[in-house]
């Protein structure tokens, strides 16, 4: 409690407070205009966070993006087109429902069931976060060894549309990861005698390049063309909202859960979160045929869960250093950058920073009412924002950004190659994210694979007798066979449901 | 940049041989168990096994058609405003310690705005105005040392 008081005092600064509101705007922003993902927001502002100090960095993140995937239901409800990956689970419905003259109702319940998925999130956040804090305290390399396995099983098979792309993208990011000084013997790796080569890949312009050049580079195709969005009259979205939202509050508490589970798990984010509450809450519906063609139900699901999940996200990042998904992977770049290492011990070392991080998402999911309320009202104008200005603009503060971290122009290159690979990859149907995500756990599994079996002597029956370490590899081995799952809950003798 | 699942296949298989061919001449630990090679190899091995099975999926549903129509490739709008972003940042890495952030980063901005159809009065005016807002943000506020090639500010 003293440290939640100590980490509120914090929020007595002006200054972080204009990092806030700044920040909602750049997220909301981000977020409405379609193209623009929470990712790719989090990557452009990490120069940024390189001259803030620890605190507002992490509370710029925060609330950027909670307000970024909120923002992203707005393209979808009106021009339908996704503002994030997040949004795209419930796009059509809330299209159509826009196109029965729903829009009001489709976005009061997009933003106020934000809203209560965030405060969930951080709620589970605030109570799981100290208590597995506790626990890992007690974990070894060997227990670490198979969290990252954990992290990375979770990407390639449950984030993953294809497991075999996922898994090539995250091979890509584990290879990226070995590039420079190896751990045992500082012998340097695939460095091709570049110096700069010689610390590894660097994060940050890799970030850069994987998700802001990349998404330039996809969106100048139809840079040119403006949308044409639906007319929206913010005064009316609280209109029939409460009624709506009692009906489904079973609905928003089952979603907030799935999304809170999701978050936890390293390696899945917001978008998979959605895509799962969406298929649970067609299941138990009782109108599962309105679904994809204008049901508000749904986007109760998909809506609370996306920002549930965000919150916990942050849940394995923080307390091992595991990301939840690729914005907490660039948090984790983050952290590192300030000299600050994720695990058990920040929570004993820093606990206002953690504690801060609470308290910035429950400010962020109450200040997203207001906020998203005048988003919504803006959002003729943020629609219209000509994306042949905003694509090249954006282009620059990718270059600058990438330049601004070293001050070398080896990084704007290297950003350059990311951003062809990422496209690239895109264009053929291979995610990106678990890139990140393998440059970010590549060293974690690699280091507490071979110190456990430098200290052990090569006994690799340790990885398994160990309790912690044998929990969390049935676990990792459960992760493995989840393709299998939908077979075993089929029906005897009924057919699958049809898609 | 649509190209066939085969083809993408057949690349990381390469790459993984590549990978693999580059550990070769990496030195084992003291007592002879594997060091710096250990993890790039798995990932060599498991990058081409995972490209091979992509390749022989893709071979079989013979996607054949989904592959690069590379004739056509210059008429596509997307592919060559892509080159020009390329192009763009290309020329920036090799002029902007001679000419200074100021006059390269707008000319990359004008002729990106340009190439997307906004017309140039228009585009020469934000390009500018733009880049020094970057300009003022960045060298001024932040303190990164923007080269300043031949303007002084």
């Amino acid at each position: 409690m003293d440290h939640f008081l100590g980490a509120l005092a914090l929020f007595g600064s002006v200054k972080l407070w204009l990092v806030i509101v700044v920040c909602s705007i750049y997220g909301l922003f981000v977020g409405a205009v379609p193209g623009l993902t929470a990712t790719m927001a989090a990557a452009l502002l990490v120069p940024f966070t390189f001259f803030m100090d620890p605190l507002s960095a992490l509370v710029a993140i925060v609330t950027m993006s909670a307000m970024a995937i909120f923002a992203g239901d707005i393209p979808a409800a009106l021009v339908r087109i996704p503002g994030t990956p997040s949004s795209a689970a419930y796009t059509n419905d809330s299209y159509e429902l826009t196109k029965q003259g729903k829009a009001e109702l489709v976005l009061g319940v997009d933003l106020v069931t934000s809203a209560i998925g965030g405060l969930m999130g951080a709620v589970i956040l605030m109570l799981a976060a100290p208590f597995l804090a506790e626990v890992a305290l007690r974990f070894t390399s060997f227990e670490y060894f198979w969290l990252a396995a954990l992290g990375l099983s979770a990407t390639v098979m449950i984030a993953s549309e294809s497991p075999v792309k996922g898994g090539l993208a995250l091979l890509v990011g584990l290879f990226f990861s070995t590039v420079g000084v190896d751990i045992t013997l500082g012998y340097p790796r695939f460095t091709f005698g570049s110096t700069e080569l010689l610390n590894g890949v660097d994060f940050i312009p890799a970030m850069i390049g994987l998700f802001g050049v990349s998404e330039v580079l996809r969106n100048m195709a139809g840079a040119h063309l403006r949308f044409r969005a639906a007319a929206v009259k913010a005064e009316g979205i609280f209109r029939g909202l409460a009624e709506t939202l009692w009906r489904y509050k079973v609905n928003m508490g089952r979603a907030g859960l799935i999304g809170v589970f999701i978050g936890i798990l390293p390696g899945a984010g917001a978008d998979i979160a959605a895509w799962i509450a969406y298929a649970v809450s067609r299941r138990f519906s009782k109108e599962p045929e309105q679904y994809g063609k204008g049901a508000i139900e749904p986007i109760v699901d998909a809506g609370t869960a996306n920002n549930s999940c965000l919150a916990a996200d942050w849940v394995p990042a923080l307390v091992f250093g595991i990301p939840g998904d690729s914005i907490t992977a660039i948090v984790i770049g983050i952290l590192f950058m300030k000299g600050l290492r994720p695990g058990p011990m920040i929570f004993e070392q820093q606990p206002e920073l953690v504690y801060a991080v609470y308290v910035s998402f429950i400010i962020a999911n109450i200040l997203m009412i207001p906020f998203g309320f005048l988003a919504i009202k803006a959002s003729g104008i943020m629609l219209k924002v000509p994306r042949n200005i905003l694509m090249p603009a954006i282009l620059m503060f990718c270059i600058v950004g990438s330049f601004a971290i070293n001050n070398s122009l080896f990084d704007v290159g290297l950003m350059l190659a990311m951003g062809i690979l990422g496209y690239f990859f895109e264009a053929n149907g291979i995610p990106v994210a678990p890139i990140v995500l393998g440059m970010v756990l590549g060293p974690i599994l690699e280091q507490n694979f071979m110190v456990s079996m430098i200290k052990t002597d090569w006994d690799l029956t340790q990885f398994v007798t160990r309790p912690g370490a044998a929990i969390l590899g049935v676990l990792t081995i459960l992760i493995w066979f989840v393709p299998l799952y939908p077979l075993l809950l089929r029906r005897p003798g009924g057919a699958p449901a049809s898609p | 940049m649509k190209i066939s699942d085969t083809l993408v296949g057949a690349g990381f298989v390469t790459a993984g041989a590549l990978i693999f061919a580059g550990t070769l001449g990496y030195p084992p630990l003291d007592d002879g168990q594997p060091g710096p090679s250990l993890f790039p190899r798995l990932v060599a091995v498991l990058m081409a096994s995972f490209g091979a099975v992509l390749g022989a999926k893709g071979f079989r549903a013979s996607d054949v058609t989904e592959a690069l129509n590379w004739r056509a490739l210059h008429r596509s709008t997307g592919f060559v405003n892509a080159l020009f972003v390329l192009a763009g940042v290309l020329a920036y890495i090799l002029l902007v310690e001679r000419l200074g952030f100021l006059i390269t980063g707008a000319l990359v901005i004008f002729i990106l705005m340009w190439r997307l159809r906004v017309r140039w009065p228009r585009a020469l005016v934000i390009a500018v105005v733009f880049n020094a807002l970057v300009h003022l943000l960045f060298a001024k506020i932040l303190r990164v040392p923007l080269p300043l090639g031949l303007l002084w500010w």
